[in-house]
């Protein structure tokens, strides 16, 4: 069985006169340990698929499972809950609390978590270890650079230990220099922590990072292998 | 998560210290006005308000138009039901309401002390009861007026000198002035010799009062001149009637002083939250429940509430303790004094106006459609 699975999933938007369904009966499956990229065009519903696996956002038919967990099935506080525990974020835009320090962002997840006060610590120092940002702790997003913050963001996904971590673009808004570090770090943190990933990304570069890269395209998903043989999937 | 809600407020600092000001003022304005009120209410309905009864001229209101005899005292205290009878002579420098109104009360220094809870803080009865012009003074007129024991203290044609201040746990007891009777009389002329303004009779436990008012006036009928005889706290509220209707307005202007704080916090709150929506979002993508997202805010409101609820309420009674403020009217005072009361109400309605306030603004945070506001630039 697999750690993520989307079954006959639809997601259809009003736009003026407009439907537009960027999710027409789509099925998909992520096993654990995976690095999934997910490219397509703009409008496609990349950041809608995430959406829907994170719970912030309905299905309007279909099911989604997350390590048997039917996302689809819960209210909005048990997917609050199940996202505290199970789901790390990354957004493009990095979205830290800008009053709170590099460490208490990355703290904030498990502040919901049932840890003592001692694991606490030790789980922020390790994602801040591991996202080489130890000796920033103390400073403001404000006082950090936009490569920093990212890595803050990445932290922060990563502290509650979570079984998979979406990434809405998570180079989108950063240098090609900074945007490099990042694509090491994700990699890294797939290899070396074990993290199942699901990356959105508009670049290709980006994209070939991932051990699993998925093409989104009218409504449907294109398997894209590194021999660049296509087997749609939809 | 009370960190992140303080830090919050910290980053518009500005923004909190004008609303935390503006709800410190409205609360000093509501407790000032709610002292005033429970000045009203001891005055009413305090421990002696119905176990004492007032003896006056029969249609006379203002204390230099009663005019007794003294020795009315020998009839009531024949009456069944009477402790005891204590005549009064009063004098005020002002019967029309006043914010710093003088009011003497002559009587018998052994009377005084035996029925009045008074206690001196300074000075000795010896000295109020051996010297004829002595006075001993209520700790509040003392504040007011910067009367120290010792001081020779004249106003219109009374001179005294100051044996003692007291204190008492009734309040409008502390804006007294006390005089041996015979010295009042006399600084009145010749012809209030034997004339006294009223008589305070105290009463048996098991008296009924209304019964002994009755027997009271219908036993002085027949003498010179023919009395009014009230419990002492119908008497009060009578003489103050004026006031009371004033009291009673200003009661609004509380309520309107809590209308002031719930708008100002709520206004405060929605906006703070208008700017963070994203934010919320961001805190509900990683975690945080509704309903705990929901008790951030209202955390929020009921912080910046009670900070200035707080404040508002410490400055008051510190006010009201140092100013040592009464109102008055005809010879009766309304003290303002400080009370735990006050400080339990202040708190209470502090916290009541914070959690309301915060209420739509924080069902605003709680129920933000998440993908929507992380896609607000």
């Amino acid at each position: 069985m697999a750690l993520v699975e989307l079954r006959n999933v639809c997601k259809s938007f009003t736009k003026g006169d407009q439907t537009i369904t960027p999710l027409d009966h789509v099925d998909l499956d992520i096993e654990a340990g995976d690095f999934v990229s997910l490219m397509g065009p703009s409008g496609t519903g990349k950041s809608t698929l995430l959406n829907l696996i994170s719970g912030i956002d309905r299905v309007d038919e279909g099911s989604i499972s997350v390590d048997g967990v039917g996302v689809t099935e819960l209210s909005r506080g048990k997917l609050a809950d199940w996202r505290a525990k199970h789901l790390g974020y990354i957004f493009q835009t990095h979205n830290l609390i800008p009053v709170l320090t590099t460490y208490e962002n990355v703290e904030l997840p498990t502040l919901l978590l049932r840890l003592s006060s001692a694991q606490r610590r030790q789980r922020v120092e390790l994602a801040l270890e591991a996202v080489g940002l130890t000796d920033r702790s103390n400073h403001y997003p404000s006082q950090l650079s936009g490569g920093q913050e990212q890595r803050v963001g990445i932290a922060r996904a990563i502290v509650s230990h979570p079984q998979v971590v979406v990434a809405d673009e998570p180079t989108g808004s950063l240098d090609t220099k900074t945007s490099e570090q990042i694509q090491i770090l994700l990699q890294r943190l797939n290899q070396e922590l074990d993290i199942t990933l699901l990356m959105v990304t508009h670049d290709a570069e980006v994209a070939a990072i991932a051990s699993r890269r998925l093409l989104l395209d009218e409504g449907k998903f294109v398997e894209q292998n590194t021999d660049t043989h296509l087997k749609s999937s939809g | 998560m009370l960190k992140y809600v303080i830090k919050t407020l910290w980053r518009h600092r500005t923004r909190t210290f004008l609303t935390v000001s503006g709800a410190a003022v409205a609360m000093f304005v509501f407790c000032f006005v709610g002292s005033v009120q429970e000045g009203l209410n001891r005055l009413s309905n305090g421990e002696d308000a119905n176990r004492s009864l007032i003896v006056f001229q029969e249609n006379r209101f203002c204390p230099t138009s009663s005019r007794l005899p003294q020795d009315y005292a020998n009839q009531i205290g024949k009456i069944e039901g009477v402790a005891d009878v204590m005549p009064i002579q009063v004098w005020t420098n002002n019967c029309r309401a006043s914010l710093d109104i003088v009011v003497f009360n002559g009587a018998d220094p052994e009377k005084i002390q035996q029925n009045r809870p008074l206690q001196l803080v300074e000075g000795d009865w010896q000295e109020f009861e051996s010297r004829r012009d002595a006075a001993i003074v209520g700790k509040n007129v003392a504040t007011r007026r910067g009367i120290k024991r010792g001081d020779q203290f004249s106003i219109g044609n009374i001179s005294v000198n100051v044996a003692a201040i007291f204190e008492s746990n009734v309040p409008a007891e502390e804006n007294l002035i006390y005089t041996n009777l015979d010295f009042l009389q006399y600084t009145q002329g010749l012809d209030s010799a034997g004339l006294v303004t009223q008589h305070e009779v105290m009463l048996n436990n098991n008296a009924d009062p209304d019964r002994v008012a009755r027997e009271i006036d219908q036993a002085l009928r027949a003498g010179p001149v023919a009395t009014t005889t009230r419990r002492k706290g119908a008497f009060q509220a009578s003489t103050l009637a004026d006031l009371v209707d004033l009291i009673g307005f200003a009661h609004w202007l509380g309520f309107a002083c809590v209308g002031l704080v719930l708008t100002l916090v709520a206004t405060t709150t929605v906006m703070s939250v208008e700017d963070r929506m994203k934010e919320y979002a961001v805190l509900q993508t990683i975690g945080i429940r509704p309903l705990r997202t929901l008790r951030l805010v209202l955390t929020e409101s009921t912080l910046l509430c009670l900070v200035g609820g707080l404040t508002g309420t410490g400055l008051a009674l510190l006010a009201l303790s140092l100013g040592g403020f009464a109102i008055g009217a005809e010879g009766t005072t309304i003290a303002f004094q400080p009370s735990i009361d006050l400080l339990f109400y202040g708190i209470v309605v502090s916290i009541s106006l914070g959690v309301i306030s915060g209420l739509v603004p924080a069902i605003q945070a709680a129920t933000v459609p998440i993908v929507k506001a992380l896609n607000q630039p």
